[in-house]
């Protein structure tokens, strides 16, 4: 890219079709993966409205969460702390939650709130996780990672002892709740006790449930996670979660860190499990690891063809696009990404890589094969007749996303066989 | 800058039935028991249709990259479509303390260089409220530079609801936009359509009815709008509000400010297209063109029920439960007893008064607390279909009875003569498949 490019793009004093989601959301996200949970987003109503109907679209199911909706005098005359013992108040009224994941919003950032404090006071009340997430920082990613960090600090307790086969694990926000429960059952298969936090394999992965609740529908206990503090490993997939398995592991320093930046394609997966084995110091390999990882090889084989040659453009969150564009490339597909906001991923990519929003997208589209993209990618790729995959969020119009597995060998297969098979048939 | 008084105004609307007795919609918000949308919300949705202008937000990027392309209003505009598009200013942490107003201005330029649209509207939200960012001056500074409207909408997402927010851009329309342009002929029978979003198409069920009546749609707000028919909005001679209650207002400061009286209408149903047309016919009091409306509408009549016939079979006898909100308890009811359905019961929970009062017209049973009485409800009459939100599949499994979700985003129009037949044909559906009987069905594990 040459030095006016650069200047055009960086320089742009607007997002036009944003490629961006705010950080509250991804916090909203990651409560959810708490066992009745409520999530609390301190700001104006509609910070909270939004995102509950982007979700409710995304994952078609009911989506709890409340909202401490500040108004024009609150927002100038309330430090925060009577809205959120208000807001705490009228929930409890109706529901019991286990934990109220508060979390802050632009508005309530700029104004500076004590979210600490307020969720001090009402510590005989409510047990609470406070976040500082506005929404003029960070992203999806940023947001969730934040929670999960605060979470850790605020909610697990201090022990000294260790249990070698417990493991905490720590998803990125791109995983689907299926991805989830693979990786959990992955570990489990290897005589390990498995935590997911947070976990949405079983609150947002659409099973019918008996009846709707207030509340997330499932996910880790509270009291799971307080006694996590003597899992033997932590493990996190995702650049942007990395700083929550530093965090535990400082915090825990008998445990052992083991960080992946992406669990799709051959190498990542052989990586994963070269270090899970190396840990568990493992010399029995279960045959089911060994017949994918063959299987794999194989689908490398079949889609290098028609991957080989195609010119793919993504646009998505840092640590998606940067396992996605990783996979590809293992088949030989030439890559192009943007993606939605600063992340320290940007140094490891091996293809072409740019912060952009979809104006940018459409420019760069009409000389690639296909686009990989959210939602908003449909009406571009229709528009210039490209292949299209659809990941990312939001996605509303496709039914399925929470049973989507496109992680370890198996996944893999599913991944490039999809990408191979939309390519040939476009 | 955000006009307390006008806000206060808005509130205690006088011409709005429920203003002796405060309603819940218009009170501030309740912390921790809140749901639906902020006012930048219902400014989005009121004036997003217009696809021949540019909506900018400015603000930072949980207002609009939530919320951008989710609307299915559709345009028959033939230039670029602004109104599945999303412009944001996209605050920092650096403009927040400095203050954003030049990066408005950049972005006003930017826009004006790479789009030349009709207009640009420009969004105040929270975070650029509260650090003061003088939206005003600098729309004001760039509708000078670029000569085409820029006009400010401030409806920052905490001063209320989505109501509110919707009756703030009408506003904003009213005071920057109306009156601004003369037409060449003023057509005798021209009226504004306020409050139709064109959502799915609804409006292009009626608006050709209306054509072929003799009446000239001079101007929407906002449904297929265009700014310049706005901008001569003040020469129609008659306002007809569909199907919604925040724009009201507008229509009677337009009342007094133009001289144009307006009429509420809903045209959901046979029932209520007819009336609706009879409504705006008779407000000009043409006796031609009232003979032309009789005509029109007993051809329209016929037609629909030739097409509905195969429908009426399978839905003839059947009862159905209603639970929506607002003037759907009793609009959707209509349409339902139009393809003969016989409607049991609605949910009045979230209605206005004015809406309970006509729900009971339509409705024998009118219900407040859909979680006890809705299932009572089912058992005792024998209902075969549940309409609700999504909220309610459950009962409807439950009770093994068929369920159509209403408050989903539909897909195709439900509006008019033409709807009423998508609205039997998805009835029809849900009614004949097997999968709300088999879903409620016992695992082999359970049964004894």
């Amino acid at each position: 890219m040459n030095l006016k490019e650069l200047k055009a793009t960086s320089l742009k004093p607007l997002h036009v079709n944003p490629l961006k989601l705010s950080q509250p959301m991804g916090a909203t996200l990651a409560f959810l993966g708490i066992k009745n949970c409520m999530p609390l987003m301190h700001g104006a109503q509609g910070c909270a409205s939004f995102t509950k109907v982007l979700f409710t679209r995304h994952f078609n199911d009911p989506i709890a969460i409340q909202t401490t909706a500040v108004n024009d005098i609150t927002a100038v005359i309330d430090g925060g702390d009577k809205g959120i013992s208000e807001a705490v108040e009228n929930i409890t009224k109706k529901v019991t939650p286990d934990l109220v994941g508060l979390f802050t919003t632009g508005m309530t950032e700029t104004k500076g709130d004590d979210i600490k404090g307020a969720t001090l006071l009402l510590k005989e009340k409510q047990k609470m996780v406070y976040v500082h997430t506005p929404d003029f920082e960070g992203g999806l990613e940023s947001g969730w990672s934040l929670s999960v960090q605060n979470i850790i600090t605020q909610l697990i307790e201090p022990t000294t002892q260790v249990r070698k086969d417990k493991v905490l694990l720590i998803p990125n926000v791109n995983f689907s709740p299926i991805e989830v429960e693979k990786l959990k059952e992955a570990l489990e298969c290897l005589d390990l006790v498995v935590f997911a936090l947070p976990d949405l394999s079983d609150s947002l992965d659409g099973h019918l449930g008996v009846k709707q609740g207030a509340l997330s529908s499932g996910g880790i206990s509270v009291s799971d996670i307080e006694k996590l503090g003597d899992a033997g490993a932590v493990i996190t997939i995702g650049h942007s979660v990395k700083k929550c398995g530093e965090l535990f592991y400082e915090k825990f320093p008998q445990s052992t860190h083991l960080h992946f930046d992406s669990l799709i394609g051959l190498e990542a997966t052989d990586d994963f499990y070269a270090k899970v084995f190396e840990f568990l110091q493992c010399k029995s390999v279960p045959s089911v690891v060994k017949r994918w990882r063959a299987r794999l090889q194989d689908v490398l084989l079949d889609t290098h063809f028609t991957l080989g040659k195609a010119k793919i453009l993504i646009a998505d969150e840092p640590d998606s696009a940067y396992a996605i564009s990783k996979a590809l490339r293992e088949a030989g597909s030439t890559c192009e990404a943007y993606i939605a906001q600063r992340s320290e991923i940007q140094e490891a990519f091996t293809c072409k890589m740019q912060i952009g929003d979809f104006e940018e997208v459409e420019k760069r589209l009409p000389e690639m094969d296909m686009l990989i993209a959210n939602y908003h990618g449909e009406r571009l790729a229709h528009k210039h007749h490209k292949a299209l995959l659809i990941r990312g969020f939001p996605n509303y119009e496709q039914v399925g996303i929470g049973l989507r597995y496109n992680i370890l060998y198996e996944g893999s297969c599913a991944f490039l066989c999809e990408v191979n098979n939309l390519l040939a048939y476009h | 800058m955000v006009n307390r008084k006008l806000i206060k105004d808005l509130l205690n609307e006088s011409a709005c039935s429920h203003n002796k007795t405060k309603k819940a919609s218009c009170d501030k918000p309740k912390p921790g028991a809140t749901s639906g949308g902020c006012a930048f919300e219902g400014a989005q949705i009121s004036l997003f249709p217009y696809a021949d202008a540019v909506h900018l937000v400015h603000g930072p990027d949980t207002c609009l990259g939530a919320s951008w392309e989710t609307r299915a209003t559709l345009t028959s505009y033939e230039g670029e479509n602004n109104t599945p598009l999303g412009y944001c200013t996209n605050v920092s942490t650096q403009d927040i303390i400095f203050g954003g107003d030049k990066k408005l201005a950049d972005a006003l330029a930017y826009i004006v260089e790479h789009k030349n649209p009709k207009a640009i509207f420009v969004y105040e939200t929270c975070v650029t409220a509260m650090i003061g960012d003088n939206i005003d001056f600098t729309c004001k500074t760039a509708e000078e530079l670029f000569h085409i409207p820029i006009v400010p909408v401030h409806a920052p997402g905490f001063v209320g609801s989505k109501n509110l927010g919707s009756r703030l851009a009408g506003e904003a329309v009213l005071d920057a936009l109306v009156g601004t342009r003369e037409p060449e002929s003023i057509h005798p029978f021209g009226i504004n359509l306020i409050g139709d979003y064109n959502v799915t198409g609804d409006m292009w069920q009626y608006k050709p009815i209306l054509e072929r009546i003799g009446i000239k749609v001079i101007s929407s707000l906002s449904g297929d709008g265009r700014i310049e028919q706005i901008q001569m909005a003040h020469t129609a001679k008659l306002n007809v509000i569909v199907c919604a209650k925040s724009l009201v207002t507008l229509c009677r400061k337009m009342q007094e400010r133009y001289n144009i009286p307006y009429v509420s209408v809903s045209f959901y149903g046979k029932r209520d297209t007819s009336n609706a047309i009879r409504s705006i016919v008779n407000a000009f009091g043409d006796a031609e063109l009232s003979a032309k409306a009789e005509a029109i509408i007993a051809e329209e009549e016929a037609k629909l029920a030739e097409r509905l016939k195969p429908y009426f079979l399978m839905l003839k006898g059947k009862k159905a439960i209603l639970n929506t909100g607002g003037n759907k308890s009793w609009s959707i009811a209509s349409a339902l007893q139009d393809i003969g359905i016989e409607v049991v019961a609605t949910c009045v929970q979230k209605a206005t008064e004015e809406d309970v009062a006509i729900a009971s017209e339509y409705v024998p049973i009118v219900f407040k607390n859909p979680g006890v009485e809705q299932p009572k409800l089912i058992d005792e009459h024998h209902v075969d279909i549940l309409l609700a939100g999504g909220r309610s599949l459950y009962t409807a499994i439950k009770k093994r009875i068929a369920f159509v979700d209403v408050n989903q985003e539909k897909k195709v129009s439900y509006g008019a003569y033409g709807g009423l037949e998508n609205l039997a044909s998805d009835v029809c559906s849900a009614l004949a498949n097997p999968v709300f009987k088999l879903v409620g069905k016992a695992a082999p594990w359970e049964l004894v």
